[in-house]
Order: structure tokens, then C-alpha cells, then sequence
């Protein structure tokens, strides 16, 4: 048996808790997140902030909260300020107020008791806590919109107003919370609303290009030299910006596109690694989709596949498509149907799911339609449509 | 303070168990020491206070709950973390 030989170089990198150290078309909000907490490194007794991070699934909210608290621990520590960041998934604890603030305690007291109080002498503790260590806190509330469904206004006041009970103590408890949209928030009352909407930073989704250098960047850490071509990243981004933008979602297929590579004995990862990966993920081939096809639709994306399995490429034109279609025609002794009609089946396979069509404007002579076969390894899609093309003959 | 004879405050089991309780999972509340022990609260409660009046225990007192700890700047407490230590070492 030949020696394993691994596409990866260290696929930690593409674990999801991974935080990397440098968060690609992030930097100007995390600017702005180090600009509203900045008293921290100055004035920590004398005030505490509140902080929104808004954004879509995959648009980098834990990842730039997380590598904000490394940033401002490293460098508070470098100023004699003692800080702390603690970041807490707010649905792993169902949305529970005193499941919360005990994690938050028990990071300085492990042993505290888990039982025998109420969330509110929690809150107590947890600044008394604070006092007696004398630590300023910034507490990360991921999935912040679950504690507000659990608990509601009224835990929510309670947080954010915890300083109003110690007049005249240092301030110590700051606040991040990380949610999808602001939709939630609207279901607090009006003063609690107000305590918290003053600073949002809301997180567009990343387009292709942005999540192409996300991609490159994880590449480089996770995978060996020349291990991920070109037309692999493009497809997964592609993929992945269909996934609304999702960028957690490229990563894992990355990680998991290696990991066929691997199983194949490949030394890099190919575009039909890809597709393997995909049709893991998301049960996304439907036999009963292809049986609904006509003739000619079938003919046509068995060419496709065929053509996509031998170019182990991530795009193809239409027009090579056609000519594959063509070849196809050929050999099962039909008519090729005419280019207007095929342009209707291409749009018909393009809705199903089945194919993904993209203009592009890149070829030297004016715009052509690039086809992707994103969710379906082309093998797989040859060996069904070949089954039912031969069924349908006899 | 009272500050009792060595051999009295040594002479107790559960003591001894509470100091390595306390010296190997760092701070406990008093219902937790107790149930560790298998006796009850106000028992577990008398022997803590012995060891905290000797300085060889600290009390924080968060609302209801009381969390021990060894006193690590006594220099009590540093010479029974020794013994355990050293004690058990020998013993594997």
C-alpha cells in the first residue's frame, strides 16, 4: 500500500471555532468595534459600552467578535488594564439568562455552584466578582436573538442596566451582541431598545470576489502548496455565494472537498471533489427531478456531465456544451434540437437546481453563458441519466 | 483567631479530607464540601470554621454563597499543601 499522502497541511485552520488572525474585508469594522471600546484602554472605570453586531449567517459576526476580544485582551494586558472577553453562545445555554451569567462566573470561579439562586444574585455575583478580581469584562452574547425569545424585555434590562444599582463603582460590564437582524429587537420594550440600539455594526454579505480571498487565505493556511486550483475555489465561492454569501459554509465544503481528494488518492483538490462534497452536504440530486426531464433534456445534461467529468473543470460554456450535446445526438442516432429550444432547456435545468448558469463577459468576443454543475458530481449525474435514457429505449 | 495546637487541628479526618479536597479542586461552597463528605451541612460548617480561624482556609461570601479556598499567602496552609503533596507522591 502506498504511503497516505494528505491534500492538507493542517486542517485545524478550517475548523469552525478557528479564528484567524487576520479577517479578510473585515477591517473596517473591526476598527470600528476597537473605536467604541477604546476607553477601555484609557478610562475603563468611568464607562461601559454596548455594541450590536447585525448580519447574516456566514458573514463573520463570532469570528470578528472573537478576534476583537484576542486583540483588546493582548493589548489591554500590554497597558497594565486587566480585561477580560468572554464569549458566550446564548443558544447553547437555551436562551437562558442564569445558564449565562453562570459561565460567565464560573470562567473565575470554576466550582461556583450551579443551583440555590436566582439569575438576578447572579448578576450581583458576577459584579462582585468583578470587583474583588478588579476586572473590566466584555461579554460576547452570541446568538443574542435567543435569549431575547427566552427571557425577554426583562432580563435583557437587567443587563444592560446592571450599573444603575452601584452608583458611584467602577463600571465594569460591557456588552456585545451578536444577532442576525435587528428584528428581534423590536420585540423588547422601548427603554430597554433604547439602552441597546445606539451602536450597530451590521455586516453586508460577502460577494464572490470577497469570499474568493477568504477562501485563498484558509487555503494557504490549511492546505499544501498547489493542493486547491483555481476553478475549485471559483466554483466553491461560487457555491457559497449562492448560500447567500455564506463564507462558514465555502470553509467547510473546502474541508470537506479535501477530504474526498484524499479518499480518492488525489493529490489536489478537483472540482468534481467539490460536487462530491456538495451532494454530502445537501441532499440535492432528486431522481424523481431527472425522470420528469424530456428526451432532449436529458441528452443535453447527459453531455454536460460527461463533458464536466472530463475537463474536471468548474465552469463550461455553452457553446462547448452544445457541441458535447451534439456528439451525444450522434451517438444515439438523433436530430439535435435547435439552439433557441436548448436555451429554454438550459433555463428549465437552471431552475430545477440541477445546473447554474453565470453570463460572463471575460471572452474576447462579447458575452457567452458559462454553465456550473454545482451540486452534483457529474459521475453520479451520468450514471443516473444513462440508467434512464436506457430504460426509456426499451 | 483561636489558634489551636497543631495536633488538634490535624486530628480530625474530615479536616484532612476538606484540605485535599480544597488542594486539589481549588474553591468549593459549603453544600458541595458537605455532600463531597457524605455529612451534613452543619457539621461540614464547624470544621470549615476551625480551618478558616487558623488562616488556613479563605471565605468569599457571594449573597448566599460561600465558596473555601486554601489561603495561599499563609504560611499554614503552604506547609499543608507540602504534606499532601509530598505525601502522596511517596505513595505512587
Amino acid at each position: 500500500m502506498p504511503p497516505f499522502q494528505s491534500v492538507f497541511k493542517d486542517e485545524t485552520k478550517l475548523d469552525i471555532n478557528y479564528v484567524p488572525y487576520k479577517l479578510p474585508h473585515r477591517d473596517k469594522e473591526l476598527r470600528l468595534l476597537m473605536e467604541f471600546f477604546s476607553f477601555e484602554l484609557q478610562t475603563p472605570d468611568r464607562m461601559a459600552q454596548r455594541v450590536l453586531i447585525t448580519g447574516d449567517v456566514g458573514t463573520g459576526k463570532t469570528a470578528l467578535s472573537q478576534r476583537f476580544g484576542t486583540d483588546i485582551v493582548r493589548e489591554a494586558t500590554n497597558r497594565a488594564v486587566n480585561l477580560r472577553y468572554i464569549h458566550v453562545n446564548c443558544r447553547e445555554y437555551r436562551g437562558n439568562l442564569f445558564m449565562i451569567l453562570q459561565h460567565a462566573v464560573s470562567v473565575f470561579y470554576p466550582n461556583f455552584p450551579k443551583r440555590g439562586y436566582s439569575a438576578e444574585e447572579l448578576l450581583g455575583t458576577l459584579s462582585k466578582v468583578l470587583d474583588d478580581e478588579n476586572v473590566h469584562l466584555i461579554l460576547a452574547l452570541d446568538e443574542f436573538d435567543s435569549l431575547i425569545e427566552m427571557e425577554g424585555s426583562e432580563a435583557v434590562y437587567k443587563l444592560t442596566r446592571v450599573q444603575e444599582t452601584r452608583q458611584d463603582k467602577p463600571q465594569r460590564l460591557s456588552l456585545i451582541c451578536i444577532l442576525r437582524n435587528l428584528d428581534a429587537i423590536a420585540s423588547l420594550d422601548l427603554s430597554t431598545r433604547s439602552t441597546l440600539q445606539s451602536n450597530v455594526i451590521s455586516l453586508q454579505k460577502y460577494d464572490k470576489h470577497q469570499l474568493i480571498d477568504i477562501l485563498n487565505d484558509r487555503i494557504l493556511l490549511a492546505f499544501k502548496p498547489t493542493a486547491v486550483p483555481e476553478e475549485t475555489i471559483n466554483l466553491i465561492a461560487e457555491l457559497a455565494f449562492s448560500e447567500n454569501g455564506n463564507a462558514r459554509f465555502g470553509i467547510e465544503l473546502l474541508w470537506r472537498a479535501g477530504k474526498y481528494a484524499n479518499a480518492h488518492d488525489q493529490n489536489s483538490v478537483a472540482p468534481e471533489c467539490v460536487r462530491e462534497a456538495v451532494s454530502s452536504i445537501i441532499p440535492s440530486m432528486r431522481k424523481s427531478d431527472l425522470a420528469t426531464l424530456g428526451f432532449h433534456e436529458k441528452l443535453f445534461l447527459l453531455a454536460t456531465a460527461r463533458l464536466f467529468k472530463q475537463t474536471q473543470k468548474a465552469s463550461i460554456s455553452l457553446a462547448e456544451a452544445e457541441q458535447a450535446y451534439t456528439i451525444t445526438c450522434e451517438e444515439t442516432e438523433t436530430k439535435p434540437i435547435s439552439h433557441t429550444q436548448l436555451w429554454k432547456y438550459v433555463k428549465t435545468l437552471s431552475a430545477l437546481g440541477i445546473i447554474k448558469t453565470e453570463v460572463s463577459s471575460t471572452g474576447t468576443r462579447g458575452r457567452s453563458t458559462l454553465i456550473y454543475l454545482p451540486r452534483i458530481p457529474a459521475q453520479e449525474l451520468e450514471k443516473e441519466l444513462t440508467a434512464l435514457l436506457e430504460k426509456q429505449d426499451t | 483567631m483561636r489558634n489551636l495546637n497543631v495536633e488538634d487541628v490535624f486530628s480530625s479526618r474530615l479536616r484532612m479530607k476538606i484540605l485535599k479536597m480544597l488542594n486539589q479542586v481549588g474553591e468549593l461552597n459549603v453544600s458541595e464540601i458537605a455532600r463531597r463528605l457524605g455529612v451534613n451541612y452543619k457539621t461540614t460548617s464547624g470544621h470549615l470554621k476551625v480551618l478558616e480561624d487558623e488562616g488556613i482556609l479563605q471565605l468569599k461570601v457571594f449573597g448566599r454563597i460561600r465558596l473555601y479556598r486554601l489561603n495561599e499567602r499563609s504560611a499554614k496552609t503552604k506547609a499543608v499543601q507540602n504534606l499532601i503533596e509530598i505525601w502522596e507522591k511517596t505513595d505512587k
